[in-house]
């Protein structure tokens, strides 16, 4: 253990971070895997309460480094710090306790001298409105990541229409959690390519300015903040609301309705009634030119069934570190377009970072809907399928 | 050794004593103890300092452990309960050992890491948390000393630093030696039930399972003390991913 100890510390020393990403456990599990790993795999795991007793103590800090690569060869070294949210704390009584720990894991960034630092999951939510409430910069910037997360959440409603055979542009979108900054940017880039769009959320005000915004563009739109007086006539669902656990239950839902769930931590209960719904996991993308973490995280900071997936918000501070493009890509709510989505999809692409291959909680859906797939391309928008690949580094 | 506060293990009888007050009598021996191992610690560290300031500032701390010690037992008696303290306890006896291991040394550095560094996080954050609960002067003497202790820890801090600044590989093994050694007994002290027998500073029974009926328990005293080292060797300026393991790796 010392000589592992020892390498990191060195390695610490004479890092010159080019991005930081700031994220939480959104399970008990998950964050009893990583104590796991910190612990070693000579001691004992910690028993569940030991954990629940001790987490929530431990102070905002870097947990591993993580080593990218371009499928062009450029190479970005970076920082994985935790916020140390447990995951029984998301909800909004605990707001200024959370801000607190992102701004202490901002810090954190700062002094690693990171150039760019991605807000993942809730930290993004968190800080999206309060900007102003980071830290001190010098030099450091910070983005969201919410652009590419709803780029990657726009082509895997695309990939899944083309793979069920659908066709967009006869659809009915229903956006749940559409006033947030993914959901409205995915709002601005699916509805001029849908027959309808159904808006729910739960602030009135923010879904009539939603609403009027996309109607001046000719869109046929519907606001509820009454979730299942919609759910059971759209036929295309992205759910990206801010919730603290899996708990939305869309209510009755048309039997074979496309479903993204793009919540960190997930939105759908585990009990929702689907029926024979296609729900998948959206907003992840794959990073093909290779991710290393010091010591090994691998599949558990990052717990999908494919190698090298991270979620969008994450991934974006990556290309962009990748790119030498150092500044604030995505801040504030409300401000995604089609534009920013197109050109932080091509700084990705152009690095090797794509869709990820599509999956839910039952595992891979490519496998059983490949044959229907066939490198078909959506007729509204070209999305080139994701690879599998292995780690190269 | 000459005593340092009459030792005395049996509770003082008085029949209006509050239902709590068996409760404070632990809480005040464990802090008592520990403030007596302190200025023992200081008192010894001053037996191998060259400088005459320096010398003078170990005794000086000393001093204000022992004045600490004395204001702890005074709490007690005026809750009508005669404090003891015992610094050949199992656990405080290896802390004493692992610091004159560094006296033996002539390491300055290491016991001012152990002091400073592991010993005071302990105090100044667990006191910080009794001195929220204690009523009266009670709570205030702890949230006073848990201040004080935080200044001594201020004072450590600058030597310290500029000593990781000469060699920060050199400094953060030493530092590691010393937290598997200093941390680890610390670690098993506030472990959440103590399943190594009897602490030998409780006057009964461990008083872990009882800290509830003062607002207290045991793990929210492991949490905030684990915080607060983790917190000092942040302005050490050791990684944080570092320190992370050392702790993580620590027995529960």
């Amino acid at each position: 253990m010392g000589d592992a100890v020892a390498s990191i510390t060195t390695r610490a020393r004479t890092i010159d971070a080019d991005f930081a990403l700031i994220g939480h456990q959104e399970s008990w599990r998950a964050a009893a895997d990583v104590l796991a790993v910190l612990r070693g795999p000579e001691r004992t795991p910690l028993p569940d309460d030991e954990i629940k007793d001790i987490l929530p103590w431990i102070p905002p800090r870097a947990v591993c480094h993580v080593d990218v690569g371009s499928i062009v060869g450029t190479k970005a070294r970076g920082l994985y710090i935790d916020s140390f949210i447990p995951p029984d704390r998301l909800e909004a009584a605990y707001v200024h306790e959370n801000i607190a720990r992102v701004r202490g894991a901002a810090a954190c960034a700062i002094q690693a001298g990171a150039k760019i630092v991605s807000l993942g999951g809730f930290s993004s939510i968190l800080i999206e409105g309060n900007f102003d409430q980071l830290p001190e910069r010098r030099g450091t910037v910070f983005t969201t990541g919410n652009t590419l997360t709803v780029a990657f959440i726009v082509q895997g409603i695309q990939k899944m229409c083309a793979l069920e055979g659908r066709n967009l542009r006869r659809s009915t979108l229903l956006i749940v959690g559409a006033t947030g900054d993914v959901g409205s940017g995915c709002a601005r880039c699916l509805a001029p390519i849908v027959r309808r769009v159904l808006l729910s959320a739960r602030k009135v005000e923010r879904l009539r300015r939603l609403a009027a915004e996309l109607q001046d563009d000719g869109v046929q739109v519907e606001i509820a903040t009454d979730l299942p007086r919609f759910s059971a006539v759209a036929d295309v669902v992205i759910c990206a609301a801010s919730l603290a656990s899996p708990s939305l239950l869309l209510g009755r839902i048309a039997s074979d309705a496309i479903v993204c769930d793009a919540g960190y931590p997930k939105n759908l209960s585990p009990t929702a009634e689907m029926l024979d719904a296609k729900v998948f996991f959206g907003g992840l993308g794959q990073i093909t030119g290779g991710m290393k973490f010091t010591p090994d995280f691998h599949g558990i900071l990052n717990r999908h069934p494919f190698p090298d997936v991270v979620h969008g918000c994450l991934l974006e501070g990556m290309a962009l570190a990748l790119e030498h493009r150092f500044e604030p890509f995505s801040q504030g709510r409300g401000f995604i377009t089609q534009e920013r989505v197109a050109e932080i999809e091509t700084i990705a692409a152009r690095h090797g970072i794509y869709l990820a291959p599509l999956y839910n909680a039952d595992g891979p859906l490519e496998d059983r809907l490949d044959a229907r797939w066939n490198g078909r391309e959506d007729e509204s928008m070209g999305e080139r399928p994701s690879r599998t690949v292995e780690s190269s580094f | 050794m000459e005593p340092l506060i009459d030792v005395n293990y049996s509770p003082m009888e008085c029949p209006s004593l509050s239902p709590s007050a068996p409760i404070w009598q632990d809480i005040l021996a464990q802090a008592m103890t520990g403030e007596l191992l302190a200025a023992m610690n200081y008192t010894s560290l001053s037996e191998i300092c060259d400088d005459p300031a320096e010398v003078a500032d170990a005794l000086e701390h000393s001093e204000c452990e022992r004045g600490h010690a004395a204001a702890f037992a005074a709490e007690g008696r005026k809750i009508g309960v005669e404090v003891c303290n015992n610094v050949d306890a199992k656990h405080w006896k290896r802390l004493r050992d692992a610091f004159l291991r560094c006296i033996t040394e002539r390491d300055f550095i290491g016991c001012l890491i152990v002091q400073e560094i592991m010993l005071e996080s302990f105090a100044v954050a667990s006191y910080s948390r009794v001195g929220k609960v204690g009523r009266g002067s009670l709570g205030e003497t702890f949230a006073r000393i848990a201040a004080e202790e935080g200044e001594h820890v201020d004072h450590a801090m600058s030597i310290l630093r500029a000593e990781r600044a000469r060699d920060a590989q050199r400094f953060d093994d030493k530092v590691y030696r010393l937290h598997l050694d200093v941390m680890t007994t610390l670690a098993q002290m506030l472990a959440k039930e103590c399943k190594d027998g009897h602490c030998e500073v409780c006057h009964a029974s461990c008083v872990k399972p009882s800290l509830f009926e003062v607002s207290l328990s045991a793990a929210e005293l492991r949490g905030a003390s684990l915080q607060q080292y983790l917190k000092t060797l942040d302005m050490l300026g050791i990684p944080g991913e570092v320190t992370l393991r050392w702790v993580t790796q620590l027995p529960v």
